[in-house]
């Protein structure tokens, strides 16, 4: 019975991203593709695409860091503040989980643009006398618009984490002479530590897998390696090169990820 | 019995005193207004059927759920306004809360680490009572690796190191399978022996109560019904609750007119008190199949069932006012069943309570 | 004191709530506005941009194409999830959950990876670009949630009631189909429905594998790059109000809480 999903899996995920890496070694002669081992791509991702690689990095840190931090607090409100509302939040957070990629970055370029709905909003208020040009096509608005679409996903993990924490070793921490902040230390978050991780390492590798977003909001001096490589594929017709910078950013992504996994270990407290 | 069944000397004060202590949910009063001493060296049981609000008190003293009005003095120190980590008290929590992320000496040091006690100090006291509950070979595993019997005595040890001056249990064996419930009494009893302190536990198992404790507060219904000694509670109960709750018991329905107590079944006796409905409670065992001349009361009826039981044989036997009289005898009397019969006790051996 | 942090939590919570809530309710007030531009002043609330898109052939066709999509990808992914959840369900816990997390591994990885690797790969070999490639392409994201879902309902299932079907006579089909689906049918529909829900929104790997031809998200895509045209709200909120409806139904069918 698990042969079909296994045939998916085989055939429609792991055959064409062990075909891709094959091709990652490959050449282009005149348009056409050629086999080869060659590791020049690789070479050529670091030469002329370092830049977009640090930037995007940098920005996944930074779009994964804000996002599970405040998916952590939702999540923790959801399971100790909220009480019978808890629920209500849970499922918002489902239903915009689900709904509308693009339509959330649509709409933050709306909201954030010169003629958008912030600055028109402002101007109607009396609060400034010229349309803003600091919301959009910088950084900052690629920073809020993903950090939007990501939360969901962040909540789920570390909600279903929290969730084992059973309230009865809370009870045992105060019984045994823990204050509040001592219990949220102790016990809470090294048992919720797994889903927390999950999180962080989800934010990251599709923020900086990104490249719709930066087109959208972040301008043209904004752009991810995402964007390059998605170029490789739609204007260049270079399919060795984008593939080996697709390696590469997954690559570069589970090394960030293992070191802020160590960095977070060496942070916890004893 | 667990320890000396007698009332410590009454000139000392009381450990733990519980003054007009009530607890309501909203419109649900879970413990009504409840006085209660407990002295020091107690091993005391909270007994009662589940929703009598025996947790809630327990959780009261621990710090765990804040009281709707009365008092809590430990040591005679008002602590009715501290939270659980500010009290001399330590729990054992049904379901144990063990933490899953810290080993078994991790968990049992976790309190000592709170309370900064020196390393090499923390580490004797944590290997001592490692010891005494007997888990020293547990001490590197992780609590999901525990069974059942190992995680209660993890629990119980991590309570018990910091030396409280009262600890809680809250259903303390009620998880475990009958063999591991009848070997944990006695550990819990030989610890109890051995550390001395005070212990309070609840339970729904009277069997439990009577074979750990030397105190006992029967609860029903958010009150303390009766409180005293195992034998006295199971003696002399104070009302058919308890009687019933407390072992098996005989209860027969009666009347009282002016000193004289006739009973539905037919038999009548003198004894003083208020006119109205009264119950007469008698143990199986105190009751007599064909009773001799000493027997006081007398009831005739015919033999339903017979079961032999080991040490006891159980016969049951319906009255010709339709009621039932369960008797235990130690010998086969070699009655029939569906003979007529005839059933009988001494009076020194029933307790009349009012009521029915 | 706690009173205050209480207070101060909850306020927190309906402010992340507002903050997920409000691009998207924007998109939606202003497909039901006059406005030529997406912004204040609103002068005139009207069907207008509706009206606009429903005279267009392309949205149109653009609309068939997405449910074409979503349907097939709800009613195959399934499926297909369902039966690996079944199996799952019967193996012992440490296996099946390695076996969850190599089968969830897509989810886990940028889409834009999983676009260009089908796009390499059906190109390669040969199979050309049409709607079943995007088909195909959204089972390997849509299949794990279907797997996860289901595979949550089967954690607490009651294998006694198969016993007994069968103990009563129940050949192993009869007794799927008397009672062993009757019991997860609910949960299935919903996974269906997430599957749905997320075939409907991917923009990334339908992009990469559609040939020619358009889906909702890809036309909005087309949109937004050439000019902002007020239409794009419109159907932003068609887009939604598709996947919502379709997440809260399942939600509500499967009681699935992550």
């Amino acid at each position: 019975m698990l042969a079909p999903a296994a045939a998916v899996f085989a055939v429609l995920f792991v055959a064409p991203f062990a075909f891709l890496f094959v091709v990652s070694f490959w050449r282009v002669k005149t348009f056409k593709l050629r086999p080869d081992f060659t590791f020049d791509n690789y070479a050529d991702t670091f030469t002329k695409y370092l830049e977009p690689l640090v930037f995007t990095m940098a920005i996944g840190f930074a779009i994964a860091t804000l996002t599970t931090a405040l998916a952590f607090a939702f999540a923790y409100v959801i399971r100790f503040k909220a009480g019978r509302h808890g629920n209500a939040l849970l499922v918002v957070t489902l239903v915009t989980l689900f709904g509308g990629y693009l339509v959330k970055i649509y709409a933050w370029k709306t909201i954030l643009g010169t003629e958008g709905i912030l600055n028109s909003a402002l101007l109607a208020l009396g609060l400034v006398r010229e349309p803003l040009t600091i919301f959009i096509y910088n950084p900052g608005a690629v920073v809020v618009t993903l950090t939007h679409f990501l939360l969901p996903l962040a909540v789920l993990p570390i909600y279903g984490s929290l969730r084992g924490v059973r309230d009865i070793t809370l009870e045992a921490a105060r019984d045994l002479g823990a204050r509040p902040a001592r219990v949220f230390l102790d016990v809470v978050l090294p048992q919720c530590l797994p889903g927390v991780t999950a999180a962080f390492a989800f934010c990251f590798l599709i923020a900086a897998g990104d490249y719709v977003t930066p087109r959208y909001v972040g301008g043209p001096y904004t752009s991810m390696i995402g964007n390059f490589i998605e170029g490789q594929f739609s204007l260049k017709f270079d399919w060795p090169s984008g593939a080996a910078m697709a390696f590469t950013m997954l690559g570069a992504c589970l090394a960030c990820v293992a070191v802020s996994r160590a960095l977070l270990g060496l942070a916890r407290p004893r | 019995m667990a320890a000396d069944a007698k009332r410590p000397d009454g000139g000392r004060t009381p450990l733990v005193q519980l003054r007009g202590l009530t607890k309501s949910f909203g419109p649900v009063v879970a413990v009504r207004p409840l006085d209660l001493d407990i002295y020091a060296g107690d091993f005391f049981a909270l007994l009662g059927p589940s929703g009598c609000g025996k947790t809630t008190l327990l959780r009261m003293i621990g710090g765990f759920t804040e009281p709707s009005g009365g008092t809590i003095a430990i040591d005679g120190v008002d602590v009715t306004r501290l939270g659980p980590e500010k009290r001399p008290t330590n729990m054992v929590f049904q379901g144990y809360g063990l933490f899953p992320h810290m080993t078994v000496r991790q968990n049992i040091g976790y309190g000592l680490r709170l309370a900064r006690v020196a390393v090499a100090e923390r580490a004797g006291r944590v290997e001592r009572i490692m010891d005494l509950v007997r888990i020293a070979e547990l001490a590197e595993r992780r609590p999901d690796a525990l069974s059942g019997g190992q995680a209660q005595r993890v629990a119980l040890a991590r309570a018990l190191v910091m030396e409280p001056r009262v600890l809680l249990l809250d259903e303390p064996l009620a998880a475990l399978d009958l063999k591991l419930r009848k070997q944990m009494q006695e550990e819990l009893r030989r610890i109890h022996r051995q550390i001395g302190g005070t212990f309070v536990f609840v339970t729904h198992d009277q069997g439990e109560a009577m074979g750990l404790a030397n105190r006992i507060a029967v609860m029903e219904a958010g009150s303390c019904v009766q409180e005293g000694g195992p034998e006295e509670i199971y003696r002399q109960p104070k009302t058919r609750f308890v009687s019933s709750f407390i072992g098996e018991a005989n209860v027969l329905a009666g009347e009282r007119r002016a000193g004289v107590v006739t009973l539905g079944a037919g038999a009548g006796f003198a004894e003083a008190g208020a006119d109205g409905t009264v119950s007469v409670v008698v143990r199986p065992e105190d009751v007599r199949l064909d009773p001799g001349a000493d027997a006081e009361i007398r009831l005739d009826g015919r033999l339903e069932d017979v079961v032999f039981l080991g040490p006891y044989t159980r016969y049951r036997v319906v009255l010709d006012s339709g009621e039932e009289v369960v008797v235990h005898a130690g010998d086969a009397a070699g009655q029939a069943v569906g003979e007529r019969v005839a059933v009988g006790w001494r009076r020194d051996r029933q307790r009349l309570v009012q009521g029915s | 004191m706690t009173a205050v942090s209480n207070a101060l939590w909850r306020a927190f919570g309906a402010l992340v709530v507002a903050l997920m809530l409000t691009p998207l309710a924007l998109v939606v007030l202003f497909s039901f506005t006059d406005n030529a531009l997406t912004n204040f002043p609103i002068e005139r609330f009207s069907t207008r941009w509706f009206r606009t898109l429903f005279e267009r052939a392309e949205f149109w066709k653009a609309f068939g194409n997405s449910l074409t999509i979503a349907g097939s990808v709800a009613v195959i992914s399934s499926v297909v999830g369902t039966l690996a959840a079944l199996a799952l369900a019967r193996l012992g816990e440490r296996l099946a959950n390695a076996a969850l997390v190599t089968l969830c591994f897509p989810v886990m990885l940028p889409a834009l990876v999983i676009g260009i690797a089908l796009l390499v790969f059906f190109n390669k070999t040969g199979v050309p670009f049409s709607l079943a490639t995007v088909i195909l392409g959204h089972l390997v994201i849509t299949q794990p949630f279907v797997i996860l879902i289901v595979y949550a309902r089967m954690v607490g299932f009651d294998y006694a009631a198969v016993d007994s079907a069968r103990d009563l006579g129940a050949s192993p089909w009869v007794a799927f189909w008397t009672v062993t689906f009757p019991m997860v049918s609910t949960t299935v529909i919903g996974a269906a429905l997430i599957a749905m829900a997320i075939s409907l929104d991917d923009f990334i790997i339908t992009f990469f594998t559609i040939g020619g031809g358009n889906t909702l998200p890809t036309y909005i895509w087309g949109k937004v790059r050439t000019y902002l045209d007020p239409s794009i709200n419109a159907i932003g909120t068609i887009l939604l109000a598709l996947t919502i409806a379709s997440t809260v139904l399942a939600l509500r069918l499967s009681r699935y809480r992550g």
